[in-house]
């Protein structure tokens, strides 16, 4: 089994740098456009994204997860910390992004990462409420808040679409349960 | 399980519409009170896995995405080598993006007037709240990168850092300037990235960066330093030196000055501003 990308960054070898950047360059590139109002905070923001890919690669356990899946988790953090930060500045509107979101087709698993084919599968059977609640809350950054101003819907109803969908796709990643009583 | 009642439901959606919004968009200090109120190993456990969910939901909207572009692209190699080579080994240099700033101006605090549209900027300003932000914990290591535009892409991961649109005024000297300012006030340090600023002349006139601070008079903004806008297009990233501290920067406001900046600006020639918050 070859070493992972992310190790070998970790150990210093540049090459593994450009083969990070050709396999998840674009995964990257789409989550941060669709977060960021400009391009040029997109490159910003992609450009923080792949920093913290240097910095943390020597973190990746394959034990816990695909390096696909450690980098969407590093990009997903960094993007909420960005919207956040510049709060008065609220990502692009939906209807105007620049790139609409294309579901994975859960029929091309072997393209995919096996977390992104079974979260796909888990939308497909959401109601639509709760997957747009989701998409403009995972994909475009909106707030609940937001979200619920956007779609007129109270705020409640946001959060329980949110849980509720979340919790669907855990429950598609065979995520076993803790303890703690799933609310839906 | 059949023997929680109505309460212990009601308690346990609470505790998930907690870990749901702390995985989605960052907590309140008081909801992040409630949450740890409530945390326990299971909430630990649906934490990591609302992550990881979430993650996943993003790679399954990702497919079909576009590539890279190729500048980018380039641009994050150029940096990763960068990093490695601070990490591990000597530095490589990166002159893509040039350095303006040509002087430190000798002036400090400025007073004087306060012509209509600084007064304006000054009323916006005066709206202005504070905005205090929950981050994860910075990354352990900071490499030493020596370009501008890594030297601000370093600034802009700071936990204190802030980044804000800088706009073109409707001075007929601003051209179609824009761009941004990243300003972290811990190290009192800044970048101004900008396209558009039409050229000067150094011998006739320089641009001069300004800083308001919310705990000074605001008709005393700080001297940020002076530049020169190239007759090439492209982008420029110049560093603003702060020349007192600035305790809470609410604003950027760069003016067309005569060569080698002023004490007391006319501000004759407001260019450009950008607005914290």
């Amino acid at each position: 089994m070859s070493l992972s990308v992310l190790k070998r960054i970790a150990s210093g070898d540049t090459g593994a740098v450009r083969e990070c950047l050709d396999q998840y360059g674009a995964l990257v590139w789409s989550m941060a456009r669709r977060w960021s109002r400009t391009s040029a905070d997109a490159e910003d923001a992609t450009q923080e994204i792949f920093l913290d890919i240097w910095r943390s690669a020597a973190r990746f356990d394959a034990a816990q997860g695909s390096d696909k899946m450690f980098i969407a988790t590093i990009a997903r953090r960094r993007l909420i910390d960005r919207l956040r930060k510049t709060t008065a500045e609220p990502p692009m509107d939906p209807e105007e992004v620049l790139e609409s979101v294309v579901w994975a087709e859960t029929s091309n698993a072997s393209e995919l990462a096996v977390e992104a084919e079974q979260a796909a599968r888990a939308l497909a059977e959401l109601k639509p409420d709760q997957r747009q609640v989701l998409e403009l809350g995972l994909l475009h950054g909106l707030s609940q808040s937001e979200i619920a101003a956007r779609l007129k819907m109270p705020l409640g109803s946001v959060k329980s679409s949110m849980r509720r969908g979340l919790i669907k796709i855990r429950e598609y990643m065979h995520i076993d349960a803790d303890g703690v009583r799933v609310g839906s | 399980m059949a023997d929680e009642g109505p309460q212990q439901a009601t308690a346990d959606d609470d505790l998930l519409d907690l870990l749901v919004k702390q995985v989605t968009e960052r907590l309140s200090a008081g909801e992040q009170r409630a949450l740890d109120a409530l945390d326990g190993p299971a909430a630990s456990a649906y934490r990591r896995d609302f992550e990881r969910a979430a993650a996943a939901m993003a790679l399954a909207g990702s497919a079909a995405a576009a590539p890279l572009p190729a500048a980018l692209r380039e641009r994050l190699a150029q940096q990763a080598q960068t990093f490695i080579d601070a990490a591990g080994g000597p530095v490589r240099t990166d002159n893509r993006v040039v350095e303006l700033a040509s002087r430190r101006s000798e002036s400090r605090a400025r007073t004087g007037g306060f012509s209509g549209w600084w007064a304006a900027a000054a009323c916006l300003l005066l709206a202005i709240s504070a905005w205090f932000r929950t981050s994860p914990a910075p990354p352990a290591h900071v490499a030493a990168i020596p370009t501008p535009a890594a030297a601000r892409l370093a600034l802009l991961s700071h936990t204190d850092a802030i980044k804000v649109p800088l706009g073109a005024t409707k001075d007929p000297a601003a051209g179609g300037v824009r761009g941004d300012v990243v300003w972290d006030s811990a190290a009192q340090r800044g970048y101004i990235r900008f396209v558009g600023l039409p050229h000067n002349d150094p011998a006739a006139h320089q641009y001069q960066i300004w800083i308001f601070d919310g705990e000074r008079d605001q008709r005393y903004p700080v001297d940020g330093g002076v530049f020169n806008s190239p007759s090439a297009s492209g982008e420029v990233i110049v560093p603003i030196h702060a020349s007192v501290p600035v305790r809470v920067a609410k604003a950027f406001a760069i003016t067309l000055e005569k060569p080698g900046g002023v004490v007391v600006s006319t501000r004759d020639h407001v260019v450009a501003l950008a607005q914290v918050g």
